[in-house]
């Protein structure tokens, strides 16, 4: 029987988008690994070297797809993954035979990371609480399906967050599983936080300050939690933990802010508005992972332990 | 002394079984009655000491085989312990600390270096070859020997940690300084006292109403010589321009690094803060607990509401709600130093702390 061919360029985007088609409900890094995952299986590269070498254009190509944090950072932890992996076996063929275990062994863990985080955030949600989400986030969807199954009784603000209304996706699913929810609009921030009691949100990557890039707005409701007093949880998965250390806006890296269509052909990015921000350690009060709730300082302490 | 032959013929080590459980008996209900709002019968030093010993007592009388039965009757124990008071977060504390020590014990005689790699970490998932869990069934001929050791190391480490603390006060107070405190701490209260041998100062003490612990403080450090003023809470923000450090006790530090101290604490943070005071905190390692200032439920005590209006006052009594809490929540941004027997340690390196003292497979016993 033939072996299947090395993945060529299209055939590593056209798997990436099938896995992200086939289950909505996969984070875009977890899509990302097991297209890597499939690559490596199918690379015929013949020194560790090599592998590296081609599983890093494997990364740039899916970044040109899907440009957010979240896959870079899926991409880099692969790549330590291999690193650490080739490191205790210096064998070609039987490295590879180990990594391939050990990434699905891996995939496996991660498939539970939500679980495991909404485990952890359900006792932050009181009975009668009101909370407060920006745009669509899975993890926190997750979070508040588990404590309605708890039988606690709150209600949810999501902002609209324009400019892909994503919010409203969130109030849908929230509508169907019976949680009263307000669709707001991102200006009235403000205006709603008086009411609520907590306020709940995702990421799309945690850096290594323990500060949060997420979509565009989540700045804004941090400062105004601060302002007001309220907690500001955010809630995300480990492998979402990437090492960039940005000391301001300006900071982020282009091409995280902006789509990947609109890096490819715009030339004059100023013009542009960017899809997230990022979000400074002290405005965070706590964060629920998979590897516990962790205070802004430990994450930085979580990235050591694996990057060096 | 003990009686070699039993009217009922039972063996002596039935005996030794029936004295463990009258003395845990005797403990717990020792920490149901420690309710009342001056605070428990003993200090939660001596809380923790007890409860070592206890645990001690256990391993070495308990039947078991393996690390796995012996964490089973440890964390039995100790929910029965904290279910009697489970505002005496000490008593959990130690049963974490035994617990994580029976751990190490474990690892350290399967000859592997897993003290390391205890937590849940990024690296742990990358690396690790497989779903194995350690379920400590090995049996081990010295681990009973070990263990017990371990456990003698923690009772000699807990009898030293007032004075650990103490040693450490002639580097933070000085000559000419005013020291604010509130209520009645031990730690505090020898802390300041060792200071008082070589450096002269003020200390105002807030008396901290209803229960008024603080004057039992003053009439403590005006015998060991030291200037001492109490004043009523109303006036710790009047009087904190004035003061140029606040050092104070605390029933239990949370794992963000908050408080959980006597009422009246959270008044004085904010009052320093506002005034840019220091905010120092002495508290021994194994007041640290891995919970988290949510559970509304379990966090406050509310003791009897005669203290803030006397029964005496009948007619208004059918009118008005009294509460009368006896813990208050500091958070972490208000603290600048926590002073333990370890050393001085900012309140964002608690987790790290944590992580060396408690295993996260504990944290709900």
């Amino acid at each position: 029987m033939q072996q299947p061919s090395k993945m060529n360029e299209e055939e590593l985007v056209e798997y990436f988008r099938t896995q992200m088609r086939t289950d909505p409900d996969m984070a875009s890094a977890v899509a990302a690994i097991r297209t890597l995952l499939e690559f490596l299986r199918r690379d015929k590269g013949e020194t560790i070297l090599g592998l590296r070498e081609s599983l890093k254009w494997a990364t740039d190509c899916l970044t040109e797809v899907d440009s957010s944090v979240a896959v870079s950072s899926g991409g880099e932890l692969f790549l330590r993954f291999i690193s650490l992996t080739s490191l205790e076996h210096q064998d070609l063929s039987r490295c590879k035979k180990v990594m391939e275990e050990r990434g699905e062994l891996f995939l496996e863990k991660i498939s539970l990371s939500r679980t495991k985080v909404a485990k952890l955030c359900h006792t932050f949600i009181k009975d009668g609480a009101k909370i407060l989400t920006h745009s669509s986030s899975r993890v926190v969807l997750r979070v508040l399906e588990k404590a309605a199954a708890e039988k606690k009784r709150f209600t949810v603000y999501v902002t609209e967050s324009q400019p892909d209304t994503a919010g409203k996706q969130m109030a849908d699913a929230l509508r169907r599983i019976n949680v009263p929810v307000t669709v707001v609009l991102d200006a009235a921030v403000g205006y709603v936080l008086e009411k609520v009691d907590l306020v709940i949100v995702g990421a799309e990557g945690v850096v290594e300050s323990g500060g949060i890039i997420n979509k565009i707005g989540t700045y804004q409701m941090a400062v105004c939690s601060k302002a007001h007093n309220k907690p500001f949880y955010v809630v995300a998965e480990s492998f979402k933990f990437v090492r960039l250390y940005p000391l301001n806006q300006q900071d982020v890296p282009d091409r995280f802010k902006y789509k990947a269509d609109t890096l490819r052909t715009v030339s004059d990015l100023s013009d542009e508005h960017p899809m997230i921000d990022y979000t400074p350690p002290s405005l965070i009060t706590l964060l629920f992972t998979d590897l516990g709730v962790l205070t802004p300082s430990a994450v930085s302490d979580e990235l050591i332990k694996l990057y060096l | 002394m003990g009686q070699l032959v039993n009217s009922d013929n039972r063996m002596p080590g039935a005996d030794k079984e029936a004295d463990l459980t009258e003395r845990i008996e005797a403990f717990l209900a020792d920490l149901k009655r420690g309710g009342c709002g001056t605070g428990p019968i003993r200090g939660s030093g001596e809380t923790a000491r007890e409860t070592t010993a206890l645990l001690r007592k256990v391993t070495a009388q308990a039947r078991w085989s393996s690390a796995g039965d012996l964490m089973e009757i440890i964390r039995k124990e100790g929910r029965r312990m904290t279910a009697a008071q489970p505002s005496e977060t000490t008593v959990g504390n130690m049963v974490l600390r035994v617990l994580k020590i029976i751990r190490e014990e474990y690892a350290r005689s399967r000859g592997s270096s897993e003290e390391t790699d205890q937590q849940e970490s990024l690296h742990k998932l990358l690396t690790s070859g497989g779903l194995s869990e350690e379920n400590f069934r090995q049996h081990f001929v010295h681990l009973k020997a070990n263990v017990i050791e371990a456990i003698n190391e923690l009772l000699t480490e807990l009898d030293g940690t007032t004075d650990n603390i103490a040693m450490q006060a002639l580097e933070h107070i000085h000559s000419n300084e005013v020291i604010m405190t509130v209520g009645r701490s031990r730690t505090v209260e020898a802390f300041l006292k060792d200071a008082a041998r070589k450096r002269k100062f003020h200390v105002i003490v807030a008396e901290c109403a209803p229960f008024c612990q603080g004057h039992e403080m003053a009439t403590n450090l005006s015998k060991a010589s030291i200037e001492t003023t109490v004043i009523a809470d109303a006036a710790i923000f009047a009087v904190m321009s004035r003061v140029n450090k606040v050092i104070i006790g605390t029933q239990t530090v949370l794992a963000n690094g908050g408080l959980r101290a006597v009422n009246g604490t959270h008044t004085v943070a904010l009052a320093a803060r506002h005034h840019s005071t220091p905010l120092i905190v002495c508290a021994p390692m194994f007041k640290l607990s891995p919970q988290f200032p949510n559970e509304e439920d379990t966090f406050h005590k509310f003791v009897s509401p005669h203290e803030v209006l006397p029964f005496t006052e009948g007619e208004i009594l059918s009118k008005v709600n009294v509460h009368c809490p006896v813990f208050d929540y500091v958070p972490p941004e208000l603290i600048t130093l926590f002073i333990s027997n370890i050393g001085g340690n900012a309140p964002s390196y608690i987790y790290r702390l944590m992580s060396e003292l408690y295993h996260p497979e504990d944290h709900d016993l």
